[in-house]
């Protein structure tokens, strides 16, 4: 097996480190890959797990959840290794400071890329290299840094932002040994075997489109629908009245589409005659109403169809909105979407929003190896 | 004037995917994250110098002349 995962739930970060690198045996590993839950000391764990590899790179996120081949978990550390028939050579660059300077990080960060690959960003071939980012959760950079990876590159970066089983407190992404918040961790992989994506959010378009006509996008809110209060034009959309509309944002989240693919953006909250959202909303973007369906039935088709066309893998990172986590809790439904990765090694973990060409919400975004 | 927005849309993808067709669906999808869509753009469209002046702006930080 070139890439293995495994999973802990002691509780000291110490022993979880030593018993995800028992299960982890196997030769030539040239990264090391790990989401734990909030409950670990990051410092700590990060600490430890760097530990336990020497000079083997590690990185990783807290999470929401976790997700390893056939499990969903809480309060629990899921690692993956892989060795060198994956991962030809990567090179991890952590961002400090997003809230404030997000520019300059990306820069600097791409420029240890191109002076280690001696490749300029812009040049790099993307189907030879991939990128992974992690982010934390809780800073609201992630428009602004995806922005900034696009418009400097065509390599994918695929990725999450970090969670903290939904206390909203605290977030902390890892990086060889350390923990950092406020940041985030680009991780650029020249892969030694074929690599691709899967994107898979569970909505069907209602075919109702709702125009954002003012939006404060800082705050990722928007004041109003085609020229109406937001709160009034959304409630009108899913037929039911302004007191009763956040009962409906789990189930009826907006897409901007592309094509039939819906880029989901999710309302969180109401203020005053606003909607506060998950992600960034411009003025002028055509939002589509969505209604929920089936997240492992789809899910399970998502795989299969990458399955067909790509042919067996190696193994899948899943990244996990912490909203479709909550969805499938609700419908006591983690077990099955667990099994759908039971025949590939998959780790993953639940986040507070996924990266995927920009910032998305209710979606599983994967890497999937060959 | 009309049809300036739909042209440099256009352009920024010409020069980003360079006739690969997953680049320029890449490279459509990040400009319709941008808030602009080039499917929404025809050649009649008004020339908005709002936003001709902010596809600049994106095409300056894509690296792109347009």
């Amino acid at each position: 097996m070139n890439i293995k995962t495994a999973y802990s739930t002691n509780k000291a970060p110490n022993g979880v480190a030593a018993e995800i690198k028992d299960q982890l045996e196997m030769n030539g590993v040239k990264a090391m890959l790990f989401f734990a839950s909030s409950q670990y000391d990051a410092d700590a764990v990060s600490a430890a797990m760097q530990s336990q590899y020497g000079d083997i790179p590690t990185f990783g996120c807290t999470t929401a959840g976790e997700i390893v081949s056939g499990k969903m978990l809480d309060n629990s550390v899921v690692g993956m290794a892989f060795n060198g028939r994956i991962i030809e050579d990567m090179k991890i660059a952590v961002l400090k400071n997003i809230s404030e300077n997000v520019k300059d990080a990306v820069d600097e960060a791409f420029k240890s890329f191109e002076a280690y690959y001696n490749t300029k960003m812009a040049d790099m071939d993307f189907r030879k290299y991939v990128g992974i980012i992690l982010i934390d959760g809780l800073a609201g950079a992630e428009e602004q840094i995806m922005d900034q990876i696009g418009d400097k590159s065509n390599v994918m970066f695929i990725g999450g932002s970090a969670g903290d089983d939904v206390q909203f407190v605290k977030t902390h992404v890892f990086a060889e040994g350390k923990a950092y918040s406020n940041a985030a961790v680009l991780v650029l992989i020249k892969a030694a075997t074929a690599f691709d994506f899967i994107k898979t959010q569970s909505f069907q378009n209602l075919n109702k489109v709702l125009v954002a006509t003012k939006v404060d996008a800082a705050k990722r809110e928007v004041l109003a629908f085609d020229g109406r209060p937001a709160v009034e034009a959304y409630a009108d959309a899913v037929g039911t009245s302004v007191d009763a509309i956040d009962e409906y944002f789990m189930s009826n989240p907006v897409g901007l589409m592309t094509g039939d693919e819906p880029y989901v953006r999710s309302p969180q909250r109401v203020e005053g005659s606003g909607i506060v959202f998950y992600c960034n909303v411009l003025e002028g973007m055509e939002l589509s109403l969505l209604q929920s369906g089936d997240i492992v039935g789809d899910t399970r088709r998502a795989l299969d169809d990458k399955l067909k066309t790509f042919g067996p893998v190696s193994g899948i990172i899943n990244f996990h909105c912490i909203l479709r986590t909550l969805e499938l809790k609700n419908k006591s439904l983690t077990a099955d979407y667990g099994l759908a990765f039971k025949d590939v090694p998959t780790v993953g973990f639940s986040t507070y929003g996924e990266e995927f060409l920009g910032h998305i919400n209710q979606t599983s975004t994967m890497l999937v190896f060959k | 004037m009309a049809g300036q927005i739909k042209r440099m849309l256009d352009e920024i993808i010409r020069q980003r995917a360079k006739g690969d067709h997953t680049l320029t669906q890449t490279t459509k999808t990040k400009l319709i994250l941008k808030g602009f869509n080039p499917d929404k753009y025809t050649a009649l469209s008004e020339d908005s110098p709002e936003v001709i002046k902010k596809i600049r702006a994106v095409a300056a930080e894509m690296g792109i002349r347009i």
